[in-house]
């Protein structure tokens, strides 16, 4: 009796084992390998966005695109917009720290505003992704434009059209948003080096158009009355530089000015290249920007152990060249289509 | 009772014992020519009929603005929510007109809804007394931060077939541009409006003193709100100046110091914040120091900060020199005065 109960016992044991086992091998055959680590690490940690604003373009881009990463895998993001004003943005920044979630992510208005409160962030152990516009504080990660390289882009796009022996002059003007601005300064060094290359080009005007349309189309047009024979216009944001576009376009100079400014990529840009507003832009494709950000927002948050700050990382985006023979599909996203 | 032409000239002949005095509105005359003198001989260009045009394009939104906050300053008001209501109106229409409403129509229904705020805040400040100050700064807010919520983006652009939009933008007459041509027909309308009309008289006399003025049993309540509904369609023209030049409205304009440039113009050429003086010359005066000055430093390629720099000493020393040669005193400060 008691051997049977034993056997029993034993039998029942191994047909368990077995179960278990052919359970645990069918589990690891059908899940990808780190899926549920992955999951478990990211699923319910917490991410604040501190953006300059909401209203831009990119930024409508970046946050579509974390959303729908945050719904997959179950993390929260939440925006707290400052709407341009830097001391609400200070105050976002200081609740956000007290708050202690995983993760920051901060775009800054400026080099210095947030350098003190991102070193304060990475000491209390917060880690830090900053996107596009760079502090004077590195911190963990950093996605965004290289902004030298952009202004140097832009101003080799200016030599091409203003050099050459068909050049209608040597003179080019640079839209600058604010001069503080930590894009403005790096886009500056980089025309700067450019310069120096094709000393022949005469930098006439050097003006903050202040992201605006109406301030850009004022200076282009004021410009263009000192320097009938102006040859290229290089700005910052296409949404500004449609301004000088309009300048140049009620001046009849389409053909002799040369317009390139930088842009999100949306579409409203390529609408300005195709009504003959803007000739190029170049396009530093703010959903793929964000794409590369939601990466950054992922191993961040994958690695709870590695301490804030231990690590500091930089990627930057792709840029591309977008004129009338591109202006169309990817290069041209609308905010819906990323939803 | 009315002293509309007290500041606003002194050969009208009704004040002879203010005529030896200069007035504030003759020292920003003064220093304009002076300017416009400086700029023409410095500057190459300057005096070309192209820049002097396209100085007087670049004012025509500001001095469109300063109209309407001179009529509204004249009846001892204050309109902060200009430039909520120009950027909030214009995008408005804008948007509705992007679910395929026509845009014509669309730019009317906008111009409903601006005169709907605008009779809004003339209530409050007309029948609820809460003062114009704090009224119109707590309305243009939630103006425009009614706007934030409703339009997805900051930059709104507009359908680009329109063509009377267009002419706003690029059109001409006898090589005048048409935004100038609105600037000047807007100032004209108002300057007839407030000098030949008796509703016009009636805002003088209701800013000279209101108290007094509804004693005597004028409907100042009924004048005061249709100040700001007025205000509010010119700053809805001024909207779409800007969108026919620039192809779109940015709503952001909101936080920029585009008021403070118009309440400027207004005080700096002698419309005192107490109400009840000059009128629309004084505001083409201001209006047009700020053209000269801005044009002559875009030229000079001054930078930003210097630009603002110049720009607030050149006022200030407007004011101040107005303030050496005709000193208040009990008699010519009123009360009210800020």
């Amino acid at each position: 009796m008691t051997v049977l109960k034993k056997m029993l016992l034993a039998v029942g044991l191994c047909a368990a084992a077995f179960f278990t086992a052919s359970t645990i091998a069918s589990a690891q055959e059908t899940d990808q390998v780190g899926r549920q680590a992955y999951i478990d690490s990211i699923k319910g940690k917490r991410v604040i966005f501190v953006p300059i604003s909401q209203g831009f373009d990119l930024n409508q881009a970046w946050v579509a695109v974390w959303q729908r990463h945050a719904a997959r895998y179950g993390f929260k993001l939440e925006v707290r917009d400052p709407n341009g004003d830097t001391n609400a943005g200070i105050r976002a920044m200081q609740g956000a720290i007290a708050e202690k979630p995983d993760l920051i992510i901060v775009q800054n208005p400026d080099v210095q505003t947030y350098a003190r409160l991102l070193k304060q962030a990475q000491q209390a152990g917060i880690k830090v992704l900053q996107v596009n516009m760079q502090s004077a504080t590195q911190t963990d990660s950093y996605v965004g434009n290289d902004w030298i390289e952009m202004g140097k882009l832009e101003m080799t796009e200016l030599a091409k059209s203003c050099t050459g022996p068909k050049a209608p002059s040597h003179k080019v003007v640079w839209l600058a948003g604010v001069q503080t601005g930590a894009a403005n300064i790096f886009m500056r060094t980089g025309i700067d080096e450019i310069l120096k290359q094709y000393p022949e080009l005469q930098l006439v005007s050097d003006q903050p158009a202040d992201y605006s349309s109406e301030k850009a189309r004022q200076i282009t047009e004021t410009v263009l009355q000192q320097h009938p024979d102006l040859c290229g216009i290089m700005g910052i944001w296409d949404n500004a530089e449609v301004g000088a576009g309009a300048a140049v376009a009620a001046a009849g100079k389409q053909d002799q000015v040369t317009i390139v400014t930088n842009g999100a990529g949306s579409d409203t840009g390529c609408q300005s290249i195709k009504n003959g507003l803007l000739d190029v832009i170049y396009n530093f494709n703010a959903p793929i920007q964000g794409e590369i950000a939601a990466q950054q927002i992922s191993e961040l948050l994958q690695h709870p152990d590695r301490q804030a700050g231990s690590e500091k990382t930089i990627f930057f985006g792709p840029i591309t060249r977008v004129d009338k023979t591109n202006a169309s599909g990817r290069n041209c996203w609308k905010l819906d289509e990323l939803k | 009772m009315v002293s509309g032409s007290k500041s606003a000239g002194t050969t009208n002949g009704g004040t002879p014992k203010r005529h030896f005095k200069l007035s504030q509105e003759a020292v920003v005359v003064g220093i304009s020519v002076l300017l416009f003198l400086i700029f023409s001989v410095a500057l190459n260009n300057f005096l070309s009929e192209g820049n002097i045009i396209a100085l007087l394009k670049n004012v025509s939104i500001l001095g469109t603005l300063a109209v309407g906050m001179g009529f509204v300053v004249v009846g001892r008001g204050i309109d902060l929510t200009m430039v909520a209501v120009m950027v909030v109106g214009v995008a408005f229409s804008i948007w509705i007109s992007s679910w395929g409403i026509d845009f014509t129509l669309a730019v009317l229904i906008g111009a409903v809804l601006v005169a709907m705020i605008g009779l809004f805040t003339g209530i409050m400040i007309a029948f609820a007394d809460i003062p114009p100050i704090f009224a119109t700064l707590a309305i243009a807010s939630s103006v425009y931060g009614s706007g934030r919520i409703v339009f997805a983006s900051d930059v709104l652009y507009a359908p680009n077939n329109v063509a009377w939009l267009k002419w706003i933008g690029s059109g001409a007459v006898f090589g005048i541009p048409a935004s100038v041509i609105i600037f000047g027909a807007v100032t004209a309308i108002m300057g007839l409006f407030l000098r030949k009309t008796r509703f016009g008289r009636l805002v003088y006399a209701t800013g000279d003193n209101p108290s007094a003025a509804r004693n005597m049993g004028l409907p100042t309540r009924p004048i005061i709100v249709t100040q700001y509904v007025i205000s509010a369609l010119i700053a809805f023209t001024a909207g779409l100046i800007m969108t026919g030049l620039v192809t779109g409205i940015n709503t952001r304009l909101y936080n920029s110091s585009l008021i403070y440039d118009v309440l400027l113009v207004v005080v700096l050429s002698g419309i005192g914040l107490s109400g009840g003086q000059g009128g629309v010359r004084n505001v083409v005066v201001g209006t047009i120091l700020v053209g000269i000055l801005t044009n002559g430093m875009t030229i000079l390629n001054f930078s930003y900060t210097s630009q603002n720099l110049i720009k607030s000493i050149i006022l200030l020393s407007a004011l101040a020199i107005d303030a050496i040669i005709n000193p208040r005193d009990e008699q010519t400060s009123q009360s009210g005065d800020i």
